[in-house]
């Protein structure tokens, strides 16, 4: 069986492990890197708990081959914030009741992380479109949109 | 998954070698329809062929002569936001629009969008209706296949063993030109239930110079509205045309019963929607 020996570069810290071709990434993060923060849901990019951002844009870790991603800028839910400190995402939606369970949220930060990143004076309707691809099935989500808006005026 | 070994080829020569070389290998592009495939154990093949390590099949030029040229590997993102789609092939940026969700266009690619051959795909009935054609290349050559001639079933197209669609070819439409996509989904940005796309074309007297319809999810391949052209070229379209238009799109629809929808319901609605479509793009041309 063919592995590669490849180095991932996730949340600015370069990873050396070696995987079979059939590894994707959610299952490096997950399983062998101890990431946990990345979600399985749906397993088959429809959900958008897997959501990681690759060279800035969010991309399904689950629909991923870790061989595939090597060299590339990967960003987790771990990677948001500077140790200690809470991102302006993170607080805002904190503050304004986004976060049930949870399930969703790492995968909402990081889709909303793009989304500001992107452009910092996104609107209701940017916002929307850009967190269509991550699903929640406790808040309704106007709280989620709430939280990016108001994170998006800091 | 079932275990498969993974190539990465330098040229797209290299590529058809190595597919030719190995029966049982598949093309790996942005991934999103086929690692969903062998997640479900539906596809097992023995090798993955990453294309995305090929340069310069994702590009997007445009040539007076020949019209718009987008490279295979164009993730649907790359297409959305591309000012030359947005001016030359405004549909296909409705179209592209209306495809998933953002994640989804970070990494799928129109090439492979097109050669998974689903038959409710939101690309084939745009690229239908603006008359594309597709180049296909193998280490015997390349061929030039009008995109309607490319499916030839149910996921699955016309490409022969080791061959491998490079370039989507858009011809230059005249001036007047206007189209619109119409996708009805029970969600939206979700699988189609019916895909319509119409583009019209006038001159300044009001004259249809070009027309073109396509459809998906109402037959086991996107289909072209072929009575279109014969119905709608060289007139002043009128209510009564685009009504032969929409019934001869119902008449050509095949459509299967899924949990999505009937094949009455689609059968009906595709009626509907290329009236609404074709009534929206002459609409939008008469106005410019």
């Amino acid at each position: 069986m063919q592995r590669s020996d490849i180095q991932l570069d996730i949340n600015g810290k370069t990873y050396s492990i070696s995987v079979p071709s059939q590894r994707t990434l959610l299952e490096v993060l997950r399983e062998d890197l101890g990431l946990t923060g990345t979600k399985e849901g749906c397993a088959e990019g429809e959900c958008g708990v897997c959501t990681v951002l690759l060279d800035g844009l969010p991309v399904r870790s689950c629909l991923l081959l870790a061989v595939d991603v090597r060299g590339r800028k990967i960003m987790t839910i771990e990677g948001v914030s500077p140790k200690g400190d809470l991102h302006p995402l993170q607080k805002a939606f904190i503050e304004h009741g986004a976060i049930q369970c949870g399930f969703c949220t790492p995968g909402m930060i990081l889709s909303a992380k793009a989304i500001l990143d992107q452009n910092p004076f996104s609107g209701e309707e940017e916002i929307r479109v850009g967190l269509s691809g991550n699903l929640c099935r406790c808040t309704g989500y106007v709280k989620i949109f709430k939280a990016v808006q108001a994170a998006a005026q800091r | 998954m079932k275990y498969f070994d993974y190539m990465e080829p330098k040229t797209l020569a290299e590529a058809c070698q190595f597919l030719s070389q190995n029966e049982g290998a598949k093309i790996l592009a942005g991934g999103v329809s086929l690692v969903v495939l062998l997640k479900n154990d539906l596809v097992r093949p023995s090798h993955l062929v990453n294309l995305k390590t090929i340069p310069g099949l994702d590009t997007i030029r445009w040539d007076d002569q020949d019209g718009l040229k987008i490279g295979t590997l164009n993730r649907h993102r790359d297409i959305l936001f591309s000012p030359l789609v947005q001016k030359h092939c405004p549909i296909l940026t409705e179209a592209v629009s209306k495809l998933a969700t953002p994640p989804i266009r970070n990494m799928g690619t129109i090439g492979g969008n097109l050669c998974h051959g689903e038959p409710s795909a939101d690309f084939p009935p745009a690229l239908i209706a603006v008359g594309a054609k597709l180049r296909l290349f193998s280490p015997k050559g390349e061929r030039i296949v009008p995109v309607e001639k490319f499916f030839v079933d149910f996921y699955e197209t016309i490409l022969s063993e080791g061959e491998i669609l490079a370039e989507i070819n858009i011809p230059p439409l005249p001036p007047r030109t206007a189209g619109t996509y119409i996708k009805l989904d029970k969600i939206t940005n979700s699988i189609a239930i019916v895909g319509v796309a119409s583009v019209i074309s006038l001159d300044e007297k009001g004259v249809c110079t070009f027309a073109g319809v396509g459809l998906g999810g109402v037959a086991p391949t996107p289909l072209e509205v072929e009575k279109a052209k014969k119905i709608l070229l060289g007139r002043q379209i009128e209510e009564s045309d685009i009504d032969q238009v929409a019934e001869e799109a119902q008449a050509i629809s095949n459509p299967l019963t899924n949990v999505y929808a009937s094949d009455e319901y689609r059968k009906e609605m595709v009626y509907v929607l290329t009236k609404r479509a074709l009534k929206e793009s002459l609409q939008k041309a008469l106005s410019m």
